[in-house]
């Protein structure tokens, strides 16, 4: 079913008004992104007739339906272009998305998004005011960091606890050595496959037309 | 017995020569409180379809833009931002209290430099041939005299390959919405427009010439007449507003 423009331009609308407003709190994003001026990505979501386009300005982005001929065109399901985008991963080696155009435009915006630092105190001091404001950030952060703290050492002790005391899985090393046993193993196949194929014609040699 | 012609103002028959005076009293009287009454009575959704417009569009940096019938100035001041430094836009309007109002607007907002202000008849655009790469002309259409006249002025100030906008009011494609539609149009309009800006027959005559447009099709039909190849639309908010487009070959 096609979307009314209306709705769609409404979308767009709260989109663009939403992450301008959240570069607001970015001024290093907001420079880094000024460098991208006059370029434009457009997301394909595949299976429906939905696109999302983006325009980068000097101060600015615009969030648009459509754009012609775009810098860069991405396509893909939705569950692959977001496991792209909060991956660390640059190639799309399958990924399962495909991209058109220039893709250097895809390494500048990871890049840009991974230094990504919004000053949301920033933003609760506009509602709060300086001293309020301050004092809840302060918290939050001192809470944020223990939970960051957290999750990184329990991510250890249970990566520790399965290969080390567990031995249900095997170490990143481990992992390592036995992919490139298999690599090796797959070239010495195929070239085993190679020589008996060369012999099988000498024996066998295809008949002259 | 007369052999003058005539042509619709709103629900009224009047001589070809009183239309374009008729339509610029109207806007006289209803520009200063334009803008506001816009929002009032589309519930801000105005914007988007203005927002559309521009995506449609498809303008660039460098491009240079008719905006006709431009008014309080929307779209040229999105277009003046898109085109940067190096473009140019055009906010033509044959209302001088509109165009002072747009113009005002936007030397408040911080336009300048790619942007100038032409009172100009849509019917007789006073540009040379193969000008522009865009012209829009948003709720402006149906106030023109001479359609087929104003649509080939604009074919000719268009660069080959340039795209004609008409963003105008048109004809819903449900019944429902449609009779939704004409008890807003005809009770609610000028009940509004009294409050608001003390004008009722002002509103009531917008309400009218809305009726008065040709319908998607129609007007689809006078764009390829007037020699606009691709001409297509896209029917917004369930058709009461159409975008059309069209390309110069």
């Amino acid at each position: 079913m096609k979307i009314d423009p209306t709705l769609h331009s409404a979308a767009t609308a709260s989109l663009e008004a939403v992450i301008n407003r959240a570069l607001r709190y970015d001024p290093a994003t907001r420079l880094k992104l000024a460098r991208l001026a006059g370029k434009s990505l457009v997301i394909d979501i595949s299976g429906s007739d939905l696109s999302l386009g983006c325009h980068f300005d000097a101060d600015s982005i615009r969030i648009v339906g459509q754009i012609d001929n775009p810098t860069t065109r991405l396509s893909g399901s939705v569950s692959a272009l977001l496991s792209l985008a909060l991956s660390e991963r640059l190639n799309l080696t399958g990924s399962g998305v495909e991209a058109w155009g220039n893709t250097a435009l895809l390494t500048d915006l990871k890049s840009i998004a991974a230094q990504l630092e919004l000053d949301w105190e920033e933003a609760v001091n506009e509602l709060l005011g300086d001293i309020l404001g301050h004092q809840l950030a302060n918290t939050a952060r001192a809470q944020l960091g223990w939970l960051r703290s957290r999750g990184a050492s329990g991510k250890r002790l249970l990566q520790e606890f399965l290969t080390e005391e567990l031995r249900a899985l095997p170490a990143a090393p481990q992992l390592q050595q036995f992919n490139d046993n298999v690599d090796q193993l797959r070239l010495a196949a195929d070239r085993l496959s190679a020589r008996v194929e060369r012999l099988l014609r000498k024996r066998h040699p295809p008949a002259a037309e | 017995m007369t052999d003058k012609k005539t042509t619709h103002f709103g629900f009224q028959e009047v001589p070809v020569e009183e239309k374009a005076g008729r339509v610029a009293d109207v806007f006289h009287s209803v520009a200063a409180k334009y803008d506001i009454m816009n929002d009032l009575m589309s519930g801000g959704v105005h914007r988007l379809w203005k927002r559309f417009t521009i995506e449609i569009s498809g303008v660039r940096p460098g491009d240079k833009v008719l905006d006709i019938a431009g008014g309080t100035g929307d779209l040229s001041y999105k277009f003046s931002r898109i085109v940067g430094a190096e473009g140019l836009v055009v906010l033509a309007d044959i209302n001088e209290s509109m165009l002072r109002v747009g113009r005002d607007r936007l030397t408040d907002r911080g336009v300048s430099g790619n942007l100038v202000v032409a009172q100009a008849d849509a019917q007789y655009l006073p540009f040379p041939d193969n000008t522009f790469d865009c012209i829009t002309i948003a709720f402006g259409l149906r106030n023109v005299t001479d359609k087929d006249l104003a649509l080939r002025s604009m074919l000719r100030v268009l660069k080959p390959g340039g795209r004609l906008l008409v963003l105008e009011f048109s004809k819903p494609q449900s019944q429902l919405l449609s009779k939704v539609y004409d008890t807003y149009s005809f009770r609610l309009l000028p009940a509004m427009g009294k409050l608001v800006a003390n004008d009722p027959d002002s509103y009531r005559y917008l309400a009218e010439s809305i009726r008065m447009h040709p319908d998607q099709e129609t007007l689809k039909d006078m764009m390829t007449e007037a020699g606009f190849a691709n001409a297509h639309y896209h029917n917004m908010t369930g058709g009461i507003v159409a975008l059309h487009k069209g390309v110069k070959p």
